[in-house]
């Protein structure tokens, strides 16, 4: 136990150095791949279909042979072990609960050929049902049971073994959207109970957001920000995490800069807007004059026309119930404003905007990273 | 209420489709199965058929089973069903896990080892007896490779009861292992990957994981593969024929055909019936044991309390 104010550093449990996968020898699967991940850390990959973040999990559980690179868990070197001497273990997408076998001999498969003896076998695994709550099903076959009670299963077999690396590979995504909302909590409550170091695999950016202590976001087999919810939201890497994180994601516009004294002004067809302050030397030191302005939806304003930077016409309208998403279209772009459900918006209905501008993003509009 | 006949009506006629459906093969298998297969039980009974005065008789049987060659049938049957099965099911079961690792030209592997299976048996005894006759080709090609000496040529065909039905083994293996294999490999497709693969990281080597899942998962395929294998080698004969001639190495098929096509006497043709019907029992009373034994009928949903 470390005190709240000791909080240097500790050694990493797992180290991934220059990893990649290569198949076939052609199509890169990961390119390259440097992480550390602190102990009892609750790390997720984030990113679209295809962009290396399943591969790169199933490198660390040894189901996929590394083309370069190396796998350091709890400072040993893993990455050419079979899966069965990494100490790890795994959720699968869909479950891969073994149909002949019952509860209790799923989850108590691996235990069983560790040849711990059989009271203790039987005591983690009425303790690890209890933990996910299947204790009622542990004599059914899995052929029985619902999707979310699989998952619960598949959940209580990886707990079982008490592994230095949870890994768990979109272990929601096959369930409905209701149970997939309980599920993360209890997953999230499960990890603060064991404190288990765990990797998480998802698309879902707010499966991400709301699990993560860091998120990893990947794109085309690489690593394009690590970072807390807090950093990859309100500072983001690039345009594409801009674009990728939130719902709806940042609001992009292409501007142009002058300086003017102090400050630097951005304009845009449909408006202009002065920035001062540190936002705007950092603009000055960049040096290019064409950017990218992002701005998040709830951070564009309803505001009286006196104070609006410009104005528009509502296309289509979203209630979300607490608030409600406006699109609207600006030089041909949608954007989408998120404003509380206080005063129903028609479409129709004309808008005074204005930003919140301490909380603008400056992106680069050659390179896309941020300014 | 009016409604309730006009409903009663067409859920009759829905009902009736699926017996609309099946009625042809229903009418096609009772006049060229079930016919024959009375006619042929009831012949066994017969002294000769019943417009020539024929009378219920057991002699066929006691004739059948008063044969010693009959008996040296169903040991020789005996042996070459257990033999030839399990060997290639083992040999079919290493092939299929093989081929389905995908490595660099497995399909191209799979095409060649599918070739046997394509071969009709006649063609097979054929082809194995020009080459195992003592100037076939098997000694010929030893000869060449320096194997043998040409004055030492191997007599396949002349050994000795034991050899004659390795010999017929091993073929037999040749020409079904691929059929065999491709059963099994279907079956080994339609697991999902990641079935092995949790048993992989989950503590299991690669035979741990093959003797409690794949196996297990793969328990409807095997028992498929297996009762198939089981019913063609009780009937085995014609390959036997082929490389070697009626009575060589009898078995029960092969005496069927003997007693019924052979010889042309009556007293014959029903013996053959006879041993025809014998064979039958004897076919389903393995295939239900099989089954039985390896748990087929229990129903899949029944092991509660299992723990």
């Amino acid at each position: 136990m470390t005190s709240e104010n000791n909080k240097e550093r500790s050694m990493p449990v797992l180290t991934l150095t220059n990893l990649a996968k290569r198949y076939n020898r052609k199509v890169w699967g990961v390119r390259k791949m440097d992480l550390e991940v602190e102990d009892k850390e609750f790390v997720v990959f984030l990113g679209p279909s295809g962009c290396g973040k399943t591969t790169c999990m199933r490198m660390i559980a040894g189901l996929e042979v590394t083309t370069r690179g190396s796998i350091i868990l709890h400072g040993k070197d893993i990455t050419d072990l079979p899966p069965r001497n990494r100490d790890i273990s795994m959720v699968f997408q869909n479950y891969a609960i073994w149909p002949h076998m019952t509860v209790y001999e799923n989850i108590a498969f691996a235990l069983k050929l560790q040849k711990k003896s059989r009271s203790e076998i039987d005591r983690t695994v009425k303790e690890v049902a209890a933990m996910v709550k299947i204790d009622q099903l542990l004599s059914r076959i899995p052929g029985q049971m619902s999707g979310g009670q699989q998952q619960r299963v598949a959940l209580a077999r990886a707990l079982a073994v008490k592994p230095k690396l949870f890994l768990m590979d979109e272990p929601l995504s096959n369930l409905d959207a209701k149970l997939r909302v309980v599920m993360r909590t209890e997953l999230k409550a499960i990890h603060q109970r064991t404190g288990a170091t765990s990797i998480f695999v998802t698309h879902d950016q707010s499966e991400a957001m709301s699990m993560a202590d860091r998120i990893v976001i990947m794109k085309d087999g690489e690593i394009v920000q690590v970072g807390t919810p807090d950093d990859v939201y309100f500072r983001s890497a690039d345009m594409f995490v801009a674009g990728f994180i939130g719902t709806p994601p940042t609001n992009f516009f292409p501007v142009e800069m002058k300086t003017a004294g102090e400050k630097v002004e951005l304009s845009h067809p449909r408006f202009a807007i002065l920035i001062s302050g540190s936002d705007a030397d950092r603009l000055k030191n960049n040096g290019q004059n064409s950017l990218i302005l992002g701005v998040r939806p709830e951070e564009i304003k309803v505001v009286p026309e006196k104070d609006s930077l410009l104005s528009v016409e509502v296309m289509v309208v979203e209630p979300q119930g607490s608030f409600q998403i406006v699109a609207v279209e600006i030089e041909g772009e949608i954007v989408k404003i998120v404003v509380g459900s206080a005063g129903k918006i028609q479409p129709g209905e004309r808008l005074h905007l204005s930003f919140v501008e301490e909380r603008l993003h400056f992106f680069n509009a050659e390179t896309t990273k941020r300014i | 209420m009016p409604d309730t006949t006009e409903i009663q009506d067409r859920e009759t006629k829905r009902n009736l489709t699926p017996y609309l459906l099946i009625a042809p093969v229903v009418i096609y298998y009772i006049i060229f199965w079930l016919f024959p297969v009375i006619n042929a039980v009831g012949g066994s009974f017969l002294s000769t058929s019943l417009d020539k005065g024929g009378i219920f008789t057991l002699a066929n049987y006691k004739a059948v089973f008063k044969d010693p060659i009959f008996w040296q049938a169903v040991i020789n049957t005996t042996i070459i069903v257990i033999i030839s099965v399990t060997l290639e099911f083992f040999l079919a079961f290493g092939l299929a896990l093989l081929i389905n690792v995908k490595f660099r030209g497995s399909s191209f592997f799979l095409f060649l080892a599918i070739i046997p299976m394509s071969l009709p048996a006649v063609a097979v005894g054929a082809m194995w007896n020009s080459g195992l006759a003592t100037y076939g080709w098997l000694n010929s090609f030893l000869i060449r490779i320096g194997l043998i000496d040409p004055s030492n040529k191997i007599l396949f065909l002349a050994g000795t009861h034991f050899s004659r039905m390795i010999l017929i083994i091993l073929v037999d293996a040749w020409q079904v292992i691929p059929f065999m294999m491709i059963i099994l490999l279907s079956g080994m497709q339609g697991l999902q990957p990641e079935m092995a693969e949790a048993g992989r990281v989950f503590g299991g080597n690669r035979w741990q994981v093959l003797r409690k899942i794949t196996v297990p998962m793969l328990k409807q395929t095997i028992i498929t593969a297996m009762i198939l294998r089981i019913i063609a080698a009780i009937q085995i004969w014609l390959i036997i024929v082929m490389i070697f001639g009626f009575n060589r190495l009898p078995v029960l098929m092969e005496q069927i055909v003997l007693n019924i096509d052979q010889y042309m006497a009556e007293e014959f043709f029903r013996k053959g019936m006879a041993l025809s019907v014998i064979v039958a029992v004897l076919v389903s009373g393995v295939s239900f044991i099989y089954l039985k034994a390896s748990g087929a009928f229990d129903d899949p949903g029944s092991r509660e309390g299992d723990e």
